[in-house]
């Protein structure tokens, strides 16, 4: 049997694998929502940057430009953008992801003034009429590519992009039916971290290193948790916190995170363009709160994920000032517990040590509440 | 405390309110003395509301009409099931003569219901509130509309047989507790959602989706929507616009005649009642009573201390000791950013010109306009700043609300650049709009005072010309 390799934490923000990128000429742009198709930037040949703080929680200069009601990921995000850290990025594509995003990214571009700033705006609803200017939105997009950094985006290297891409979504699946496993050879944390560490990857290379983890992982012995864990909420990069939660005894055997399975939970077969393709399958399987009308669809895949992954409980995890998943984790209490699956809510900062301790003791209790605790 | 005043069996906040608002829309005759006592009698938030209302003349006219209006209107809405009418929930973004236009659907704007509760009942709406967190809603939701929906989950009282939001686009909070009470209590939801996308293409597509919108609840309802029954709304909702204009000019005058709190009755007559006979009818009391003022120079201070454009919203649960204590202080309220409309030119020849108006209208409503804009920074700065030069602002006071992020997480680019655009300095605070428990009057009041003394005032006074230096004395000892 083979001994389980260890998966690196993502916590460099300009890692070794964006340095080398832009050493040898390589444009990256940056960009914060899963509802933002990488697929268009890699078919211009640019490395997709997705925006993350990797537990650098500092936010003095961001904290002069947005408020301390605002969320703190996207203050810790608007920190790096602003000291200096995000000064790699050749630009920036906004995303109308929720009232904070839109108000990091303003202030980002007030004060860096960057020469691509490109806002995508993407509807709230999967409807005909929503489907065709998010198609348009698109094409916008790849046109303002085109124009600016002089790349061609042809239909076929767009082609070639979303079947990568496909390739890493079937390989995120296949790692999370690992984890879904009774004696899971991979940890909740270490899937987390392989996402983000994806995020600043182009897909041919992640697809080596999601290749090569999968094939090991598959045969190495794996451990049966004493309580098996879904966790829901926001994009977070929090991986240490992660953690910390596992070795409490729980193991995240599922999760409907935004850095995890909502990003990967479906692909919708359709006929068309590459461009209308990406529309349809970006805007209709945006698994995300900030969606109208659509609870019901976040509640199914909600529902499966638990029962496939046999959860024994659920934690619903989000930064304070977070009123889309705040509003919406009553809703998933409500239904999961109505099907015997015990949820505790935890409002946090983003990667706060000081609120750290507090958030053990409550996965604790809860861990004990549920009948896996020490 | 008279439990009367608290709630009765088989009521909820909103009926209560409904009771009270009665009584006060009875008091046209009422005087001086009367007031104070009645102020004397009720419970301190009442007291509050009715002083705020009645106390000043000029106010106590316009009030005892614009609530008998109101109460009528709400009354209305109580009855419009029996009637065999469909009751909707709006929020206060919405342009209501789009309900308004169908015979057979009558709007309820959620957050008036909230104003009324909180600023009617006894307590507040803080039990309604506290309900809320009690059901594990976060503390970062806006008490506006969260308190004129929790009322809904506790009962008894008016049950609306749909919830119609137009806030998906520009505020999350608002589109979430209105998506959240019709995913939990199983009523339908209808969206209009609001582009970040100032260009063709965008209001193209609300356009599109407010066509959507109607067909929608012609479907739900069984009504379609007659051309001639839109037409009649919406000429009243143009007379409306004429006078709204008219209020706007008489805001420019200095000192200014408009009282302050008709700004708070602009906000319900444009929330509630635009597109109805009283919309009209109070915007041309309100007109009248600022002429009148001006006529006779009548103001409230010895002189006008200041003009301050509130740059977001103002705080709504203490009417006294916000507009009134301020216009005795000599302070004027010209406005918030919910009294900045834009109204277009209207083509009332087809069903389908009107409805191009009617979306232009709620593209540009207040905060639609703005927090849904491309950029919500730039776009509400620039707002603010026209009305502030418009309208001769000093100075603008943000009284920031703890649930809005979109302007929280932008009030430092707006107050820099306002100072750089106009010249006119921000005071900031945050607060809440309807929960006094999160920073109570007294605290605006001496930021307020302090801001108003310390650099509207010096700004102001007419500059001294420094004296000239005296040479060095020779003796260092004859220096002063």
């Amino acid at each position: 049997m083979k001994a389980a390799v260890s998966i690196e934490k993502p916590t460099t923000i300009y890692n070794d694998y964006v340095k080398d990128w832009k050493e040898e000429g390589g444009k990256v742009l940056g960009y914060c929502c899963v509802s933002t198709p990488v697929e268009i930037m890699e078919a211009a040949g640019i490395l997709p940057y997705r925006i993350a703080a990797l537990g650098h929680s500092e936010t003095e200069l961001a904290d002069g430009e947005m408020s301390l009601f605002n969320c703190s990921y996207c203050r810790a995000c608007l920190q790096l953008g602003l000291d200096g850290t995000y000064d790699f990025l050749d630009g920036l594509i906004e995303t109308n992801g929720c009232d904070h995003l839109r108000a990091m990214f303003e202030n980002w571009q007030h004060i860096k003034k960057l020469d691509f700033f490109h806002y995508l705006k993407v509807p709230h609803f999967f409807r005909e009429d929503s489907l065709a200017y998010y198609e348009g939105e698109l094409e916008i997009l790849r046109d303002h590519i085109t124009e600016h950094f002089s790349i061609e985006i042809t239909d076929e290297a767009l082609e070639e992009a979303m079947s990568k891409q496909e390739e890493v979504r079937a390989k995120w699946r296949e790692l999370c039916s690992l984890r879904e496993m009774e004696e899971p050879p991979i940890s909740g944390s270490e899937v987390i971290s392989l996402i983000v560490t994806g995020s600043s990857m182009r897909s041919e290379d992640y697809l080596q290193l999601l290749s090569r983890i999968i094939d090991e992982r598959k045969g190495a012995p794996g451990k049966k948790p004493k309580v098996r864990l879904m966790l829901c909420g926001p994009a977070t990069d929090e991986v240490d916190w992660f953690e910390e939660i596992e070795n409490l005894g729980g193991m995240m055997v599922a999760d409907t995170l935004c850095f995890g399975a909502r990003a990967f939970n479906k692909t919708t077969e359709v006929e068309g363009s590459p461009i209308h393709r990406l529309a349809v399958n970006y805007l209709d399987n945006l698994f995300c709160p900030r969606m109208y009308t659509e609870y019901q669809k976040r509640k199914e895949f909600m529902m499966e994920t638990a029962k496939r992954a046999a959860v024994d409980g659920a934690i619903v995890l989000y930064n304070k000032f977070c009123d889309l998943h705040g509003v919406d984790g009553v809703l998933i209490r409500r239904d999961l517990e109505e099907i015997g699956i015990p949820v505790l809510i935890l409002e946090k900062e983003y990667s706060a040590a000081a609120d750290l301790g507090r958030v053990k003791t409550r996965v604790q209790a809860f861990m004990e509440r549920i009948g896996g605790g020490d | 405390m008279d439990k009367g005043f608290v709630m009765r069996d088989g009521e909820n906040g909103f009926e209560r309110a409904i009771a009270i608002l009665d009584m006060i829309g009875k008091l046209s005759d009422i005087s001086d003395e009367e007031v104070d006592g009645a102020a004397e009698f009720v419970f301190p938030e009442l007291r509050n509301t009715l002083l705020g209302a009645l106390e000043l003349h000029a106010s106590r006219e316009l009030e005892v009409f614009f609530f008998s209006r109101l109460v009528n209107i709400f009354k209305e809405a109580m009855n419009a099931q029996e009637e065999g009418k469909k009751l909707v929930f709006i929020p206060f973004t919405f342009p209501p003569e789009i309900i308004y236009s169908f015979e057979t659907i009558f709007p309820l704007c959620t957050e008036i219901v909230g104003g009324a509760i909180t600023n009617i009942c006894y307590g507040q709406g803080e039990r309604f509130w506290d309900y809320a967190m009690g059901m594990g809603l976060p503390d970062s939701l806006c008490s506006a509309n969260t308190i004129g929906l929790i009322h809904l989950f506790m009962g008894p009282g008016i049950e609306p047989d749909a919830l119609v939001y137009n806030s998906p686009g520009s505020c999350n909070p608002n589109a979430k507790i209105h998506a959240f009470a019709s995913d939990y209590l199983g009523i339908p939801q209808f969206i209009l959602e609001k582009p970040v996308d100032e260009s063709t293409r965008g209001r193209e597509l609300y356009f599109q989706y407010l066509k959507k919108l109607i067909a929608e609840l012609e479907e739900w309802s069984g009504e379609k929507l007659k051309e001639e029954r839109l037409r009649e709304v919406m000429q009243k909702s143009y007379q409306a616009v004429e006078l709204y204009n008219e209020f706007w000019e008489l805001k420019k005058i200095k000192p200014c005649p408009v009282p302050n709190i008709f700004s708070m009755t602009l906000l319900i007559l444009r929330s509630q009642m635009w597109g109805r006979d009283e919309a009209v009818e109070v915007l041309q009391k309100m007109v009248d009573i600022s002429k009148e003022r001006l006529r006779t120079g009548e103001f409230e201070a010895p002189e006008e201390v200041a003009r301050v454009y509130i740059s977001y919203i103002y705080w709504l649960f203490d009417f006294y000791n916000y507009f009134t204590w301020m216009e005795k202080k000599g302070i004027t309220i010209l406005g918030d950013i919910l009294a900045i409309h834009y109204f277009p030119e209207m083509d009332f020849s087809s069903k389908e010109s009107m409805l191009r108006g009617l979306a232009d209208i709620a593209f540009d409503y207040p905060m639609t306009r703005q927090m849904g804009a491309n950029q919500i920074s730039v776009k509400w700065m620039e707002d603010i700043a026209y009305a502030v030069k418009d309208l001769g602002a000093d100075a603008c006071i943000f009284g920031g609300v703890h649930a809005c992020k979109h302007t929280l997480g932008t009030a430092a680019y707006f107050r820099r650049e306002m100072m750089n655009k106009t010249g006119v300095p921000t005071m900031m605070l945050t607060g809440d709009v309807f929960d006094k428990r999160h920073t109570p009057m007294e605290m605006l009041q001496e930021e307020v005072e302090l801001f108003i003394d310390q650099v509207i005032s010096k700004k102001k006074a007419p500059k001294r010309r420094r004296k000239p230096a005296k040479k060095a004395a020779a003796n260092p000892e004859t220096i002063e």
